[in-house]
Order: C-alpha cells, then structure tokens, then sequence
C-alpha cells in the first residue's frame, strides 16, 4: 500500500478489503488488545516488581508508553514493541549493511539504525587468508577489499562505547555481496530465526534476510570459491565467463518482487512465503513485472488469508 | 462584514463558534521516510515526513551530543495558498515557524534515548486556509509516532480568535484575516502543559483567558482523534503482520 | 457534512482569483414554530396558532419593507439565502428586517436554510444564481410544510410570476402580496402595498394610461457595463447631483475627470435622476454651452422660492476655480463657460422619505377605491412623487411622509407609497420599558456607596455654581473658582452637559437653555452603563434634538432632568475637571476625578451677568462669578490670537405664548459675557480632556474635527469682500461664516487619520472632543468612559477594541447630530412662518448676494434670509446688468443700482398661494 503505487479498480478494492477483514478476524484478540498509542497507560498488577523496558517510562506512577506498538509482558518485564521503527540490534544478528565511508582502519557501513555500524579491518579477514597483524599497507589497500557502496553482509559483536555498531565479517559466509539486488523493507518484517542464509536450489539463488530489514536476492556463491574468484576478477574474459545466465537473474527478480509485494502487504517475510509467492506466480503465468501490479498483489493479499486461515483451522482442529 | 451572524449565531461557513473544522488524518503516506502522515483541518492540509533516527549530518550543528539532535522543515508550497507564490522557502515566515515547530515536538521527544543521532522533521503545507501552524504540529506529531520515536504525550495544536464579541474556535482564513487577534496554543494532551503559546494582536486579560480555555478544549479533542487513528493503525498493522 | 463552495471572482485589482469555501450542513437547526416538538425550543417562536406561516421571497423585503413593518404581518420566517440577498441589494432595508428580526415583540424567525441538510439547494450546471436562490427558497417552504405537518399552513409569498408558478406546481402554497393583504382584510395595510413595475404579477392600473400619454418622456438609462466602459474611455463622467435649491431644473455635478463642474440643465436632461445620486454624465457638444447666468428660477408650475434662514450653505453649488484662469479679477465680464451634460445614467440611487403634502384634488368619485394623488416635498429639489392611495380624504391636507420608490421612463413623475412615522430618521417613540428598566430607583439618593467610593472625592463643601438659560431644567455642569493661598485660582468644571461648541457648527439650534459653563460634568456613565438597553438606545439616537418649544431627548427625562442634573441645593454626582490657574489663565496643573457635588445656585445668564455688572454686591458668590469672567477674558484673547473664529452666527430665538404655543416674540439670541465666560470654560474642559485620553488611548479616542475649508469653498466670499475692498487672508481662521459651512466639524476615532488631521480649524485648537454634554449627546458619554478608563477608574468597554465598529460609532454620531440639526432647522423655519402670518412688518435689511434677477438679503433683527426679485416672473432678467467683480447690479440707464452689503428698507409678510405651503415673500419697498 506504500511502496507500491496501485490503482486499483472497484471489484479489486473490494476484494482487497473482504482479505483484510479476514485478516484481521483470524488475527489473535490478544493482540488488538495489547495496542498502545503514545502516553497510554499500560495496565500492570503489581507495580513494584515490575520491570519497565523499551518504549515505557514512569509518569505519577503510572507505567506510560512513550511509543506506538504492542505490549509485550515476559515474566516481569514490560516494554511496547514497536511496528515501524528502525531496527533494534542485537549482539550476533546478522546484518546487510551498505559501505558509505572509508575511515582509519575501519569501514563506515549504512545499516537502517540510528547510527552508522563500524567494521573495523581488523575484524575482516585479509585476502590471502593469513592472520597477520595489520600493517600500514593493508590500510592503504582497504579499498581494494570494499570500497564505497559495496554491499557487504556482516555480523554484530558488540555495541561501542557511544552506541554505535560493532560488526565482524570473520567467517567465509560474511563479506562482500555481488550479483544480485539489495531490497530494504521494514526491520520488524524480519523475524529472528536460526538460519539466515538460504540457498535457493531449484532457481540457484543465495537470499539473505538481514535482521535490520536489508535483505539480499543473489546469484549463488559457492563459499569455498572466494579466494578463486578474486585471482580471476582481472581478466576481462573470465568476467565474460562469469556472466550470470538469464534463467537466474529471472530467477532473482522474481523472488525480489516477491518480497515486495510481501512488505508491501506487511506480512512477515519468512523464505517459505516468498518460495510460495513466487511460485504461485509462476503457476498463474504472471509476468515478473506484473507481480508488481494491481492484480497479483490482491492476489497475494487472498492467498494470505486463506493460508493463514487455514492454518488456524489446523490448529484449532487439531487441539 | 460581520462574521459571527447576530441573528442566527453562526459563522461564515455554518459552524457554531465553539465547533472546529472537520478532521481527517492518514498515517503512512510517504513511503520513504521513517514515518509521515497527511493531516487535514477543514480545507489546510499538511504533510509530515520524519526521517530518523539516523546518523549526524553535519557535526558542527550538534549542541549535546548525549542527545538526539532534532531539525524541522517548514515549507509551503507554491499552490497552497489562492495566488501562486514566489519565493516560498527562505522567507522569514517560513523560518520563524520552522523554530516553532521544533521547539514545541522538541519539548516532547525523548532525546536522551537516541544519544549521537539525529531526527528530521519535514513539514509541508499543500493547502493553507488558516490555522497552517497547528495543522503542521499535529500532523509532526503523528508522523513522529509512525516512525516509532519515543515521545512524552501526543502535542496537539489548535487556534482560536475573538471576532464580533466572540471567542470563536479553529479560524478559517478568512476569519483569520478579518484583523482579529489569533491564539494559537500548543499543549501535551494528557499531561495538560502548555508548550507552545502565541498570539499577535491585543485582548484584555480576561477575554485572553477564555479564548485560551476554548483553544485548549480544541487540542484535547484533536489529541482524542490523534489518538485513535494512531491506534487504529497500529492494530491494522499488527494484524496484517501475522 | 461538509461541502465545498467553489467560485471564481475577480479582486480589486483585476485578477481572477478562485475561492473555494467550506460550507458545513447540520441536522441541528430549529425550525422555530412553537408547534413543533422534534426541534429545540427557540427564544421568540413563531406562534402556535397562526393562521399561516409565511415565507417571503427577496423582491418582497426589498421592495414591501414598509408593509412588513407594519405590526400586522407577523410569522414570518426569513429564510438566511433572503437575507443574504437583501444585504448585498439594499443595505438600508436590510437593517430595517435586522432590527424587525430582533425586535422581540415581533414574530420573525431567522431560518437557516443554508446550512440545514435537507434545505441545502446545490447549483445546478446552467442555473443562474437567481434561479438556484428562487429554488432553495421553494425547497425550503416545502420543508416546513412537511416539517410542520398538515395542521399549519405554510404560504409563499412572492411576486415573481415564475417563482409563483413553479411553486404551485410543486404543491406549495404560494401567494403574491397583493393577494395575502387583502385577504387580511385591513384597508388601510393595501395602501402601504407597493405597485410593482410591468413584468410581475399584473396589478391594477397604475399610471394615465390613456394611449395618448403613453409616450417616452425620458432617455432610457445605459446599461452599467456600458456606463463602466464609458466611464474608463473618458466618455462618461461619475458624480453626485446636487439639485440648485432655487432652481430645480438646474443640477450640477461635479465630476473630477472634468475638474470643474457640469451643469444639467432642464428636466429631461436630468433624466430622473435625484438630489444626491451619483450619475454617470454624457457632455454635450461644445457650442450647446451656452453662458448661463446663475437665476433664482421657478419651474413651470408657477411656485417660488421659499424664505431660508441665513446661512443657506452648500446648495449653492461652490464651483471649483478653473485651473487655467486666474481666480477672481480675470473672470470679468460672464460666468465662466462651464460644460453642460445629461444624465445617462443613475450608478447609485439616493432615495429617502421626504416630509410634505398632497396637492389639493378633487375627491373621485366613489369613496375606498384606489386614488392617485400628487405628493409635493417640502424640499424644492424633490420632484412631484404620484402615490397610490386609498385614503385620500384623510391624507388631503395633512403632513406626510413618502418614500419613492421607482420612475419609469414612461412616466412624468416618480412613483412612491406613503409611509408613516419617521422623518429625518429621529426617534420620537417613547423609551421603551426595557430602556427604562435601567434607571436607578426613583427617587434617587446620594448613597452611602457612592460616597466610600475612593475614585469618587467629596466637594460637597465647595462653593458650586451653574449659568444656564432660563427655564433650563437638565443642567449638566457646574463651576467653581477658589483663589488659592498662593495667589492662583483653583478653578473646576463639575458638569453632565453645556456645551461650548464653537457656533457655526450648532447655528441653528434653538436652544431654551442658554449656555453656562461649569466644568463639574454630570457623571452619566454612573447610571449609564455600556451594553444596557438605555445605553442601546442613547447611542442609536446620538443626541438630544431640540425643536421650538420642543425637546426630543436622548436619555430619559428622570435622568435628564434630576438624577444627572446639577440642581441646586441637593448632592449630585458628578466628573470634574480642576486647574490650577494664574490669575493670567495659564494653567498650571490639571486633574480629574469623579465627584460628589452640592451646587449653591443655579442662575440664568441675565441673573449671572446682572450679578458680576452689579458693583454692590461683593459676596463670594458675585466675586468668583468676576474672577471667572476676567480669567475667560483673558483665554477669549488668546484663543483668537491664534486665530480660532469668533462668529457672530445669527441665533434665532423665539419667545412662545405658553398657553397657544404660538410664538410671541422672534428676536437674534442676545450673546453676553456670561454666555461666552461659560463657553470659555467649557472649550478648555473639552481641550484638556481630549489632550488626555489622546495621551493613554492614542489609537481609539473619540475626537472632534473640523477640516479647513477648501479654497474653493471660500471663493464667493472673497469676491464678496472683494468688492467692498475687503482683502480677506483666508489661509488662516480668520474669515466670515458662511463659506465654512461646507466643512461641518465632524467626530472621528483617533485611529484613522493622522495627528495634523485632528486640527479644529474653527477653534484653532490642534485636538478637541466633546466632553461636557453627556446629558444630551453621546459622543459625551463615550470620552467619559475614555477618560474613566484613562484614570483606571473603570474598565475600557470591548466596543473601542473594535476599530470599524467605533468608526461606526462616530459615522452614526456625525449622522444624528446632522439630522438633528436639520429638524430644529425645520422646526424653526415652520414657527418663523406662523409667526410672521399675523405681522407683516417693514424693515432693514442687508444684501448678501447678487443674482441675475435680483438679490438674496439678510434681516439682521430676525436673522432670515431671502430672495429679492427685481425682475416679474417669466422674464429672464435682461433688464438689470450684473457686474461681478464689484458684485453689484445695476439698471443701464438709471442710476439705481444695488451692491452687496448695501442696506435696503424690505416688507415681510406670508403668503400661501397652496395650503400648506406658506412663503415668507420679501419685496422691495
């Protein structure tokens, strides 16, 4: 309803509508309950051994949200989750950051945070793989391992002293990203789970979900390959080589709108769902731009509802 | 002209003196930015676009840095008022409520949460019939809660005059330039502080005071509409979330 | 709900600018019946058992304002689209619906249809704003039929023959006007119908409409677009008619493209216009200008002049010098060849109520039918208005008061309704109770409250006296003078009213009162208090009116003539004005303060001056009465150093039999020392007091002005005096009266005009007000409040917060007091007459004026002036040679010869060639 510009016509609107009040039907009580608009008062039992977390703070006694979201209460503690804020990080999320700055020893990188995260050179492993200490020659070549605007996939270790991001990019999985499309949608879209890295077989795709809402569609990268691929980067014949093919970047468009379309609806991204709507696309012959428009996105809006109803109905069912 | 009918009671458009305009508020209009929303007051309307938290631009500007440093835009557009304008940004007008503007959410945001960063609030006038400031401080403050900033209380603005012997709520343009004095008052909602207070022209004291009073009863009821759009969008959004 | 209007206009400037407007519709407007019970209770309903409910269309208020006045239309519901109409067409009648509407003895509801869901009429495309305003009112009547039910019945009124059809054709009721009055079947209500023009609803007949007389007597007006674009092109020129008072067929306009001032001449070249309209002028080819010389003229049907009372004024119209020539001495031998025009259009119309009589005609036969009646106005500038009548017996020969009210170009004369009551817009009702509701308990007593006030300082121990005309019950001020241990005096003005105006702007009031100064001012605003229905009232009317024998009051007469009264020997509250005075009438300090006084004695000027010329008497009383009088002496001095003008107006004074009321005695009012010490006094309370609320309220006092006089106006007077060898420098004050009389001295607020603005060019004084009358005038009453307000006494009332609305205030104050002016004016004119029917007497008289046929003369003894014709009727003066630089009129042949300011023996008596028209002739003897 944002990012993409829809007109829709009357029969769409409606349908539109009939999947959303769906949605909203199926969606849990609990939730529309536990909304909080700013300066509210948060109901709580037993105000002393309350905790007050994030988006709360204490007004005349009253526990009072600051911030427009949901409550959440764990054991003690109480704090209001946030829908459309920037992204909370958190110590070993990883993250897809973009480089803006080259500074002293470290990469300045865009994550969709308050701050710049920092990747210190230390915590990037060197070209050839060696250990080493890092000389004044290695910081005069940062530029030859990321430059500006370089896509570059990483992972938090800690927070710095004024807030800002600490990130290390150690591993073989983490560094540099090429050959495919960066999308940014909403941090809350994107939910901690265990596996991050998703390799897309049956269209060859690498699909990252960054925890801050950067999320990145590619080309398969075998991770064994990287120090083979920097020695041939020179030769202009290997680049020729190393084109991908078109059956993948088709392969990749439509997975990235597949995820627009998705943040668009505001639904949380899981792979299975974006597998889903891609292929469904596939199978109703949509065109790769015209997943875009009018028509599929109300009917992804349906095959939501549908799915989730379904789903409900299982579970309800199986209890 | 008389602009409060002595027969009849009403105002040049219908309404009762003690009656405001017709509301309408969206949340969620520029995609972009963090947070933005349309806000309507009868026939004025404003859009406000928030942009942050996010890294300092310019190093030299920040004060404090324990504290988010907060910038606001006012601007109106070419087209909002009858004749076109030129020169529209840049004007002393145009900077004077930009100050305003910041100095009122300022009041109300939570700095101290968001050390070393910044916040930017855009303000655009699209349509200008009367009341321009306080449409672009209640449309601030909810575009400040879509992006999720952690704010005090809702700020709510609105703005009364006293024509024909009348305290009169919420004036139009053409009320607002009949030469009477125009209050504007700006205020936390639920903890009823005043932040922002201006008025230009004379009244005696006493008249003041009523005139203020019927202002701060306009705020309470936008801070009630606020209230329940934010919230509204905040279930729709939640729920579509899964 | 919310709707938008959107319309384009186009601003001043010429652009065209859109505006678009919210226009709210609510559920929540009462429909005010008293019947109905869904709405909500209203204030002053329509009644519940009304026989019907009637809903008037625009055409109708406009042009049957007087029949809705009149008590026995009542119910009616005004819908806010009329109103609306009305108050961009007319706003004079608009006012009158207001105050019907808010009259609460009145059944008139105010209904707002626009902003009622179910009455909101949006425009059709292709409908003109008429038809979509015929339409909401239609929607609106069928609403409150279906609104109120079967039991009441609810009538369209309209004369519109449309707007009639279709509304029977929706099922309204719908009636002309005609038809309802006479369904009331009240005869006298039928007269007070106006005849509507050709197109409506066809009526009886109106004008001889026997086929012979039916032919154009007059130019079709042009159209406004096309006087518009003749007015840019340079073709037309816009300017106010001013009608020649001796010659009705003679106007002038004076137009500021030309620079100089066209005359119109004859009947049809004016072309219907009237005295006061502004009209669009077509110039005539150069040779059609023939020279004219200024005539005193009848006009055809053989009636003269009337006899003013000296000095006639403005109506002579006071011709702008041409700017190529020189001034006076060049224009030797003829009037200045001045461009002669027609009327081709009237852009504003000037229509009023005038005062006069039916002309004599014989009855017709059959009594009750209709009757048309020539009505002649006692204003010679007014034509003949033919009015429709069924009482002609009971009109014939009595005063009344027309309105007009159209002129076709078929016909000779205007046509016009009789209309009863008001005249020169002064309201002579009795006060209303409401109004007298808010007079302190009678009788009234200094309380004890008013005596602990600490604003309010105890002079009951001060020696207080008051000089006023004999017989004069409402004394307003009071003075004192205390010689102070230090050799200075101590002087006070405790006062509610006397005024020391300068003269020429008060000329012809004939006051009973004779003036005496106090400067102890009555407070009135102690009983006075804004937003009361007396405070309403006194406001509306503006001032007192002072007729022959007659006083018209503006507060009620307890008040007027005991509680604000300065009587003797009782205590009375009163506002005070002390200086500290050398005993050379410096001022050495001033101060106010509100006070309680107990006045000693309350004299008559012939008693004070008797007093002070009385070198026996040598009590305190007499010895403060000659300090005051040397102390004014010496201010009188000094005031006309600085050039204020001394005039010596003519004031007439009647003495009235008490019993037949017919005047006894006419003489010139007697100016003595005592009159001009106590105006003295009166004109530095009022300089003193302006100077001060000026100082705290710059930017709304309420001041008194009076602009000098253009040199043109003062043309014929230096020719005047130019003749006898007077060479006049008029650049400052000091001139004679007359030519001043076109700049009348004028209220203003402080606010709108710049400083060197308020300059008092009669009394030389850079700032004046009027303080001392509150009593009487309500100009008064507000620098009181100015003044109380500047001492922190009392609050400003949110009235001077309102800029228009307090130049609103001063425009109606400068309104009433002209009207006033005008009805004593006329008062005295009708008692001069029925003084002079018994006496015809011979006397001196001095010549003022030359004419072509003769000259104008003033009666000193009597103060009234006239014409004098030295040639019969009918002939056009060629005998008699007029030289106008030595303003003398000569015989050739003889040696008589007549100049101005030369004295000649005259004979006056009254003659009444038609009843009720009597003329003062004067004849050379």
């Amino acid at each position: 309803m944002r990012d993409l510009q829809h007109s829709l016509n009357q029969t769409q609107r409606v349908r539109l509508d009939a999947a959303l009040n769906e949605l909203q039907t199926i969606a849990p009580s609990g939730a529309s309950a536990a909304a909080v608009t700013v300066a509210d008062t948060i109901p709580v039992n037993d105000e002393d051994n309350i905790l007050k977390g994030h988006g709360t703070s204490d007004q005349d006694g009253e526990v009072v949200a600051t911030l427009c979201g949901v409550v959440e209460r764990v054991n003690k503690l109480v704090y209001v989750r946030t829908l459309r804020a920037r992204y909370k990080p958190e110590v070993g999320d990883i993250i897809v950051g973009r480089v803006i700055e080259i500074a002293p020893k470290r990469w300045r990188l865009e994550i969709n945070f308050s701050q710049d995260a920092v990747l210190m050179l230390s915590s990037m492993n060197l070209p050839d793989g060696i250990q080493r200490r890092r000389t004044a020659v290695d910081e005069l070549n940062m530029r030859s391992i990321f430059e500006e605007n370089d896509v570059i996939c990483a992972e938090v270790r800690g927070f710095q002293h004024d807030g800002s991001l600490h990130l290390q990019a150690r591993s073989q999985k983490y560094g540099k990203l090429e050959r495919g499309q960066l999308l940014t949608v909403h941090a809350y879209l994107v939910k901690r789970r265990k596996q991050h890295f998703h390799h897309l077989e049956q269209y060859d795709v690498d699909l990252i979900l960054g925890c801050n809402g950067f999320i990145w569609v590619g080309e398969h990268v075998v991770v064994g390959e990287n120090t083979n691929m920097m020695e041939d980067k020179p030769s202009l014949s290997a680049e020729v080589e190393n084109f991908t093919p078109l059956e993948t970047r088709k392969h990749i468009c439509r997975l990235a709108n597949a995820v627009r379309v998705l943040s668009a609806l505001g639904f949380t991204l899981t792979v299975e769902l974006i597998i889903e709507t891609a292929e469904a696309s596939i199978s109703s012959n949509v065109e790769i731009n015209d997943m875009l428009g009018a028509e599929f996105y109300v009917q992804t809006a349906e095959r939501e509802a549908k799915r989730r109803a379904d789903l409900l109905k299982k579970k309800s069912g199986g209890r | 002209m008389e602009y409060v009918n002595p027969l009849t009671g009403f105002r040049v458009d219908g309404r009762r003196p003690n009656e405001m305009r017709q509301l309408k508020a969206e949340v969620g209009v520029v995609a972009r930015a963090d947070g933005s929303a349309l806000f309507e007051m009868g026939n004025t309307r404003v859009i406000a676009a928030v942009y942050g938290p996010r890294e300092v631009q310019n190093k030299g500007q920040q004060v404090n840095s324990k504290e988010a440093l907060v910038r606001c835009e006012y601007r109106m557009a070419d087209f909002s008022t009858g004749d076109r304008r030129r020169k529209p940004k840049g004007d002393r007008r145009s900077t004077e409520i930009s100050l305003v503007i910041r100095q009122t959410m300022e009041a109300s945001i939570l700095t101290h949460l968001m050390p070393h960063s910044q916040i930017d609030i855009f303000v655009q006038v699209l349509q200008a019939d009367g009341g321009t400031r306080s449409a672009c401080i209640n449309a601030a403050t909810l575009a400040l809660a879509d992006a999720g900033i952690p704010m005090r209380d809702i700020v709510t603005s609105c703005s009364s005059g006293y024509l024909c012997s009348t305290p009169l709520l919420d004036l139009n343009y053409i009320e607002d330039s009949a030469g009477g004095p125009d209050v504007t008052v700006g205020i936390l909602a639920k903890m009823d502080k005043v932040t922002l207070l201006q008025m230009d022209a004379k009244l005696p004291m006493d008249t003041f005071e009523t005139v203020m009073e019927l202002a701060i009863e306009g705020c309470k009821a936008i801070a009630n509409y606020i209230r329940e759009v934010l919230l509204e969008n905040t279930k729709r959004l939640e729920c579509q979330r899964g | 709900m919310l709707q938008s209007k959107t319309f384009v206009k186009k601003t001043k400037a010429g652009r065209v600018q859109k505006v678009v407007r919210e226009h709210y519709l609510r559920d929540d407007i009462p429909c005010g019946a008293a019947s109905c019970s869904t709405c909500g209770a209203v204030e002053h309903p329509l009644s519940a058992d009304a026989a019907a409910i009637l809903v008037v269309d625009t055409n109708v208020v406009l042009h049957q304002i007087d029949l809705l006045e009149n008590p026995a239309i009542d119910d009616v519901v005004l819908l806010s689209v009329v109103l609306d109409e009305v108050k961009n067409k007319n706003l004079a009648v608009f006012n009158r619906i207001k105050a019907l509407c808010s009259n609460k003895a009145r059944r008139f509801f105010v209904f707002t249809n626009e902003h009622h869901r179910d009455t909101y009429v949006k425009e059709m495309v292709g409908e003109s704003p008429n038809d979509r305003n015929d339409r909401a009112i239609r929607v609106a009547t069928r609403w409150y039929q279906s609104h109120l039910g079967e039991n009441v019945k609810v009538l369209l009124i309209t004369n519109d023959r449309d707007n009639k059809r279709k509304a029977t054709e929706e099922g309204i009721n719908a009636e002309t006007v005609e038809s309802y009055v006479r369904s009331l079947a009240q005869p006298g209500l039928l007269d007070l119908v106006v005849v509507s023009t050709s197109g409506d609803v066809t009526m009886e007949d109106v004008e001889d409409l026997r086929p012979s007389k039916k032919k154009v007597i007059y130019n079709e007006h042009k159209p406004m677009s096309e006087i518009t674009a003749g007015l840019r092109c340079g073709i037309y020129h816009q300017g106010k008619l001013r009608v020649n008072r001796y010659n009705p067929f003679e106007a002038y306009v004076g137009s500021e493209s030309i620079g100089d001032e066209i005359v119109i001449r004859g009947r049809s070249n004016m072309n219907r216009a009237f005295d006061g309209d502004i009209v669009a002028v077509e110039l005539l080819p150069q040779d059609q200008w023939h020279e004219s010389k200024s005539f005193i003229a009848d006009d055809d049907e053989d009636e003269e002049d009337d006899v003013h009372l000296a000095p006639n004024n403005a109506d002579d119209a006071p011709r702008k010098a041409n700017p190529t020539q020189s001034t006076v001495t060049s224009s030797a031998d003829s009037v200045s060849s001045r461009p002669v025009g027609l009327v081709v259009g009237v852009i504003k119309r000037n229509w009023n109520s005038y005062c006069g009589s039916l002309e004599p005609m014989p009855m017709p036969a059959g009594s009750g039918g209709v009757a048309h009646a020539l009505f002649v106005s006692k204003d010679r500038r007014i034509p003949k208005i033919r009015i429709q009548t069924r009482q002609l017996g009971n009109l014939l020969d009595k005063r009344i008061i027309v309105a007009v009210d159209s002129w076709d170009v078929l016909s000779r004369y205007p046509s016009g309704h009789y209309v009863v009551l008001i005249e020169n817009d002064i309201n002579t009702r009795p006060f209303s109770t409401q109004v007298l509701a808010c007079l302190p308990p009678l009788p009234w007593t200094l309380s004890p409250e008013d005596l602990a006030n600490p604003n309010r300082q105890d002079l009951r121990h001060v020696r207080v006296f008051s000089v006023d005309p004999p017989g004069c019950r409402d004394i307003d001020d009071a003075l004192h003078c205390t010689p102070l241990p230090n050799g200075n005096f101590e002087v006070g003005v405790h006062g509610s009213n006397k005024y020391a105006k300068c003269n020429f702007d008060l000329q012809w009031l004939w006051h009973i009162r004779s003036i005496s100064i106090y400067t102890d001012i009555a407070d009135v605003t102690n009983f006075v208090h804004p937003g009361t229905p007396l405070d309403e009232e006194a406001a509306q009317r503006g001032t007192s009116v002072y007729l022959v024998g007659q006083r018209i009051d503006m507060l009620p007469k307890p008040l007027t003539e005991d509680v604000c009264s300065l009587r003797a020997d009782v205590e009375r509250l009163a506002f005070s004005v002390i200086w500290e005075m050398t005993p050379h009438a410096d001022i050495i300090s001033t101060r106010y303060t509100k006070s309680v006084i107990k006045s000693c004695a309350a004299m008559s000027y012939v008693e004070a001056q008797a007093r002070m010329d009385d070198s026996r008497l040598v009590d305190p009383l007499t010895v403060d009465l000659r300090n005051l009088n040397s102390l004014a002496k010496i201010m009188r001095h000094r005031r006309c150093e600085r050039g204020a003008l001394t005039l010596a107006s003519a004031e007439v004074k009647f003495e009235i039999d008490s019993e037949t009321h017919d005047p006894l005695d006419i003489g010139i009012y007697q100016i003595r020392e005592a009159n001009q010490m106590i105006e003295e006094f009166m004109l530095a309370a009022n300089i003193s007091v302006a100077e001060k609320i000026l100082k705290h309220f710059p930017l709304c006092s309420l001041l008194r002005r009076h602009p000098s006089p253009t040199k043109e106006m003062l043309e014929p007077l230096l020719r005047t005096a130019s003749s006898v060898g007077l060479n006049l420098d008029v650049s400052s004050s000091k001139a004679l009266a007359e030519s001043l009389d076109n700049a009348k001295a004028v209220y203003f607020c402080s606010g709108d005009l710049t400083f060197s603005e308020y300059y008092h060019y009669g009394l030389a004084a850079s700032l004046y007000t009027h303080f001392t009358s509150p009593i009487r005038r309500y100009a008064d009453v507000i620098v009181h409040r100015l003044l109380a307000a500047a001492l922190d006494i009392a609050k400003l009332p949110p009235l001077f917060q309102d800029g228009p609305q307090l130049t609103g205030v001063a425009d109606n104050l400068n309104y009433r007091h002209r009207n006033a002016q005008m009805a004593s004016r006329a008062s005295v004119e009708l008692h001069t007459h029925i003084y002079f029917k018994t006496r015809p007497t011979d006397t001196e008289a001095r010549i003022v004026k030359i004419k072509a046929n003769g000259f104008i003369v003033f009666v000193p003894k009597f103060g009234i002036e006239g014409p004098i014709y030295l040639t019969p009727k009918g002939d056009k003066g060629g005998d008699w040679v007029v030289d106008e630089v030595h303003q003398r009129i000569t015989k050739p042949g003889t040696s008589i010869s007549y100049a101005v300011l030369q004295t000649v023996m005259i004979h006056m008596e009254v003659v009444e060639p038609q009843p009720h028209r009597p003329k003062l002739q004067l004849t050379l003897i």
